[in-house]
């Protein structure tokens, strides 16, 4: 939103010694955020208005028009490129020797062949962007060759985040600003220029019968008939201002209604109010269309409430006019609407209809209902400087059947000390308040604090709300920091976040993967190419983009497209993710914790190598993280992924669980997703962290030096080639003999030596004794028998 | 053998010994040389078991004889492991010349953690060392946690604030790590102080600045007497932890449901230290965290009496603080999986010599 700072003069006296932006620093931390400061400086003088006698066209040049005008006794002929300009109608006129900053000096040229003495000038030279390269006309109060004072339109203009006031209808326009400003500077704040509320109440006049359906969603409706109007311009200084806030000066009655609602905040609408005798407030007919005054037809739910009269449409309550009723060049007669309309209802109905105005931006943040009257008190007091004919046609008539409560919070002064951490007597509490509007009792030891009606709709109800008014006045700058004393407290740790951080500190921070983070969600194109289809699970209704909507029930799609992009940039690499996976079901295990793992590199037949290397990877964590071993079942073929491998797959078992898959991408995905990758090998693995949740870290005992040397030996065994690892290390574990210590796995051999068939596994046995030293007959005892008992298991030796 | 014999013998011996020591260059040469002579079959050693031949009347001059000559060779022995020594220990010296041991080392590839998760680390450490614990929750939630627990019921404008993410099945994706104050909250009651870091995810286009999946760390402290000069204190130690240095921050009004009175905390932008350019659009502060006193509203829903207990809460936005930290100037690159973007490949690469970014 944009306030003039002339206009917030017109309520607080700023010292013209304050810069501006430091008033502007000082409304930041107060109050709202200030987004920028602008100052308009338009540098203009010697401007005069000047009645348009005669309009004609300038041949071969249809942009231009030839303009004769009256300057009061002197007439000047000029040449003009303004689009509408009106017989009789008084512009802004810079005549020879005048002069703005966008225009320069004005001096007597010629246009098209023709003499142009002087300019009418367009509205960006006087600081009113909206209009651009319009004409600004003057009211009729002015008088040809009437000199216009150029103070009023250099100003200086602040724009306020609308987020930062989205909870306070009070500072949506300009008084309100002005409040704050008082209070920041120590001023006092204005009375608001308004006509006494007698005035508008003559019982001799009708009054203008209003009959609302829903109080809940229009608490309030106030309206006044009144004659006497016309169409015709603006005062300058209100048009200026209206420009310098973004505002489009477009007539003085429309003029009058944007210029109140920037001004105090309440929305109004003027009737031709020769349409309009009664006023309903009611909720529309599902389905019905009604033509608001931007010439839209819109279809309306029954949701959406609206104003007629003798049960014919009007206006969308609160959002904009109809066409209809609109006020229009011949309008003498208008009736004002002055209404306050529940905010959801609002939000609703716009979001429905897909429009957002000026106005019910403002109802949507609950405005004071007291400003219904106000504002109508406000609109006779500024029109009648305009309009000198304007009487009133009905007297004020008000609808309140859903009164705002009075707010009273009673707040303790020393838990405001106490929360602030800072020192606040009783006064400056007081002090405090009371600038901003509050009504402040001591009772008590207690601070009975009255909530003004503009801050009462919803902003304040409680004694945090109004520690807040103090605090933010003291200036949070103000409060020393100081460190909490606390009551120590011991949390048992969140199992969720041991685990990730166990995982990433021993994949990223020693076993070589670099960590990605990627998107939640599936990529349809992605998985196209990967030739996968997800079994169901949560899907988005408004996803990010089209085939984006299906959240991902595991992390290897993603990081196989990571992958893809990485392989351009390095020969091998290794991925990790700890993220999250989604699945339809019950709220305890619809979403789960996985770690995902890649390892690829360049070059064809590395599968084996990766595979072994992965699961290495994989055994050094769950060693720093459960504390033993794992094991690994040949895993099924059925439902596998593509990325699965139909052979080279294992289950990850972890103390009788299986916590997850490891594998290699079988070349046909590799293919698919791009020929360039059928040259490269990748291993992968994906863990359900949250299975690990409740396992122990055993500590195990180190192992003792013995205190007789032990005897090493390898014994390489020949076995077919189907005979799965864990069968062997079973049958070899049953070995049973007291010279035996310890037997460990060294590593797999298939080639050359091995025959066709078979495969080598290789066994590192200890044999000791810790009694003895064993001799040469001891050893060769036991190692015979060891061998023996190989035999027995239907094993060859590989010598 | 009689002793004049062996006398002969052993001094032609020594000659022998003394040419072959001579003759050696290393010192395994000399090892050999000394068994060849000197060790039990050698040609002086094996001698020794000759003594018990003598007549015992001659065997002390035999011994003594026998003695003297192991003596000299070993000596000889002795001088030439010297010499040996002093001429490898010279060699040694020679080759040394051309090593610089100024070239860079041989690197491990360790690995290396997201910049988002190197900085929520560094936030992790600081507040575990103001004994906060570390909470986590799920990324997809109910609507009671993510806003009505929140004080954000249904058809409350703070909800047009933050786009969300609908799903089919009447959940959504957190907006923010704030639903976690009520579940650690309800898991830990009061006296309680923790900070959730996690992903968050806003409805919203992506640009060069915005993200609609995104980092967060929430904080939660609750305790008797937790004012706004705590909260303030807190935030900065924070703040200068983890950035590492002294600046300034301020605080002003921002409108938040869950807290009240709710703050905007901004630091000293980093870039022209409070000047004004750019990226901080010409105020000179950056607005980074979002934070204010627990909403009474928002301890009931938490199970926690605001009679008895109050606190503070803030959400400190990681990817920013990681983009600000690492100098990454597109948020894009963050979800990206690009390592190029995300990992400082000069870790292993090696030395950069010439850098003209």
């Amino acid at each position: 939103m944009l306030i003039s700072v002339n206009w917030l003069r017109d309520y607080v006296e700023i010292p013209d010694s304050l810069d501006v932006r430091a008033l502007a620093e000082r409304l930041t931390i107060t109050t709202a955020e200030v987004e920028g400061v602008e100052h308009i400086k338009t540098g203009a003088s010697g401007l005069i208005a000047a009645r348009v006698v005669s309009i004609d066209p300038v041949e071969g040049k249809p942009s231009l028009k030839k303009v004769e005008l009256d300057l009061g006794g002197k007439s000047a002929r000029v040449v003009s490129a303004a689009p509408v300009l009106r017989v009789d109608e008084l512009v802004v006129f810079a005549p020879p020797g005048a002069s703005t900053l966008e225009s320069g000096k004005i001096e007597s040229t010629t246009v098209a062949d023709l003499p142009s003495e002087g300019m009418i000038l367009p509205g960006s030279a006087i600081g009113i962007p909206a209009s651009d390269k319009d004409a600004i006309f003057c009211p009729p109060s002015m008088k040809p060759g009437e000199s216009i004072d150029a103070k009023m339109l250099d100003d200086w203009v602040i724009e306020i985040d609308n987020k930062s006031i989205t909870h306070r209808p009070d500072l949506w326009g300009h008084y309100g600003i002005a409040r704050e400003v008082a209070a920041i500077l120590g001023k006092p704040l204005k009375p608001y220029p308004v006509v006494d509320l007698e005035k508008l109440s003559d019982k001799k006049q009708s009054e203008v019968p209003i009959t609302i359906d829903d109080a809940n969603r229009c608490p309030r409706y106030s309206a006044l008939k009144m004659t006497g109007v016309r169409a015709q311009a603006a005062p300058l200084w209100m048009q200026t201002r209206l420009g310098h806030v973004g505002l489009r000066p477009i007539d003085c009655l429309v003029d009058l209604t944007n210029y109140i609602m920037a001004d105090l905040g309440q929305p109004m609408h003027a009737f031709d109010g020769s349409k309009i005798e009664c006023i309903e407030v009611g909720l529309a007919s599902d389905g019905n269309t009604f033509t608001t005054l931007d010439g839209i037809e819109r279809k309306l739910s029954s949701e959406a409430l609206m104003i007629q009269s003798n049960r014919k449409s009007v206006a969308l309550a609160g959002i904009m006019g109809g066409l209809e009723s609109e006020v229009a060049g011949e309008t003498q007669t208008i009736l004002l609407e002055s209404a306050n309309f529940e905010a959801s209802g609002i939000r609703k109905t716009c979001a429905a209809l897909g429009l957002r105005t000026d106005a019910s931006a403002r109802f949507e943040k609950s405005l004071d209902p007291n400003n219904t009257v106000l504002s109508i008190q406000r609109f006779v007091h500024l029109a009648s400087a305009e309009f000198p004919e304007l009487q009133m046609a009905s007297r004020l008539s008000d609808a309140y059947p859903n009164t705002l409560a009075d707010i009273t919070v009673e707040v303790d002064p020393k838990l405001v000390t106490r929360t602030m951490g800072h020192p606040v007597n009783e006064k400056q509490m007081t002090d405090i308040l009371t600038a901003i509007g509050f009504g402040v009792e001591s009772k008590g030891g207690k601070l009975s604090v009255k909530v003004p009606s503009y801050r009462a709709t919803k902003d304040i109800s409680i004694p945090a709300d109004i520690l807040e008014e103090i605090a933010r006045n003291v200036g949070y700058d103000n409060i020393v920091p100081r460190l909490p004393e606390v009551q120590v407290r011991h949390f048992t740790a969140n199992p969720q976040h041991i685990t990730e951080r166990n995982a990433l500190q021993a994949f990223c921070m020693g076993l070589g993967y670099s960590e990605v983070h990627l998107y939640i969600w599936y990529d349809e194109e992605w998985l196209k190419r990967l030739g996968f289809k997800p079994v169901a699970g949560p899907v988005l209704i408004n996803p990010s983009a089209a085939g984006q909507a299906q959240l991902r029930c595991s992390l290897m799609p993603g990081l196989l497209q990571a992958s893809d992009r990485n392989r351009f940039h390095a020969d091998a690499f290794k991925l990790c993710e700890v993220g999250t996976v989604f699945r339809e079901g019950p709220d305890s295990r619809n979403q789960s914790r996985h770690l995902g793992l890649i390892s690829a590199k360049r070059g064809k037949g590395g599968d084996d190598d990766l595979f072994a290397g992965l699961k290495g990877d994989i055994e050094t964590w769950a060693w720093q993280t459960l504390g033993g071993d794992l094991q690994y079942e040949h895993a099924s073929k059925n439902a596998a992924a593509p990325w699965t491998h139909e052979h080279k797959t294992a289950n990850i078992v972890a103390k009788g669980t299986t916590i997850g898959t490891v594998s290699v991408c079988p070349l046909a995905l590799r293919r698919n997703i791009d020929e360039h990758l059928s040259a490269w090998s990748i291993a992968w693995a994906e863990v359900d962290l949250d299975l690990l949740h409740d396992f122990k870290v055993e500590s195990k005992s180190l192992r003792r030096v013995p205190e007789h040397p032990e005897v090493e030996m390898d014994f390489s065994l020949l076995i077919d080639a189907g005979s799965p690892y864990a069968t062997v290390n079973e049958n070899l574990a049953r070995f049973d003999d007291p010279l035996l210590r310890r037997v460990t796995y060294v590593g797999a051999y298939e080639g050359k030596s091995v025959p066709t068939g078979k495969r080598s596994l290789t066994y590192r046995v200890l044999f000791g004794s810790p009694e003895r030293t064993l001799g040469e007959e001891d050893v060769s005892a036991v190692k015979a028998s060891f061998e023996k008992h190989i035999g027995s298991c239907g094993y060859e030796l590989r010598r | 053998m009689d002793v004049g014999e062996l006398q002969q013998t052993l001094s032609k011996l020594h000659q022998e010994a003394k040419a072959d020591l001579a003759a050696t260059k290393t010192l395994d040469e000399l090892r050999s040389v000394r068994s060849k002579y000197l060790g039990k079959t050698g040609s002086v050693g094996s001698l020794m078991g000759t003594i018990k031949d003598y007549p015992p009347k001659q065997r002390g001059e035999v011994g003594k004889t026998l003695n003297s000559a192991n003596k000299a060779i070993g000596e000889l022995v002795n001088e030439h492991t010297e010499r040996i020594g002093s001429a490898e220990v010279a060699a040694d010296a020679a080759t040394s010349t051309a090593f610089d041991p100024t070239l860079p080392g041989e690197r491990s590839r360790l690995g290396s953690v997201h910049p988002v998760t190197a900085v929520q680390w560094e936030v992790e450490a600081v507040f575990e060392r103001l004994g906060f614990t570390i909470e986590a929750g799920p990324e997809m939630e109910t609507d009671y946690y993510n806003f009505e627990a929140l004080n954000i019921p249904p058809m409350h404008p703070a909800r047009d604030l933050q786009d969300t993410f609908w799903l089919k099945n009447g959940m959504l994706l957190r907006t923010q790590t704030s639903p976690v104050q009520i579940r650690a909250m309800e898991k830990f009651g009061a006296p309680l102080r923790c900070i959730v870091p996690g992903r968050c995810f806003r409805y919203e286009t992506i640009d060069a600045s915005h993200e609609n999946t995104f980092h967060q760390v929430e904080g939660l402290m609750i305790d008797r007497n937790v004012s706004i000069a705590n909260l303030i204190a807190v935030m900065k130690l924070l703040l200068n932890e983890v950035l590492q240095r002294e600046f300034e921050i301020r605080l002003r009004p921002g409108y938040f449901p869950f807290v009240e009175p709710g703050f905007e905390l901004d630091i000293a932008c980093l870039i022209c230290n409070g000047k004004g350019c750019a990226t901080c659009k010409r105020t000179g502060w950056l607005e980074l965290l979002p934070c204010g006193m627990v909403h009474p509203n928002v301890l009931q829903a938490g199970g926690i009496d605001p009679n008895e207990y109050g606190g503070f809460a803030f959400g400190l936005g990681l990817t920013r603080l990681a983009m600000m930290k690492f100098g990454i100037r597109d948020i894009r690159v963050v979800n990206s999986g690009d390592l190029r973007n995300l990992v400082h490949s000069d870790r292993w690469a090696g030395p950069v010599i010439l850098d003209k970014d």
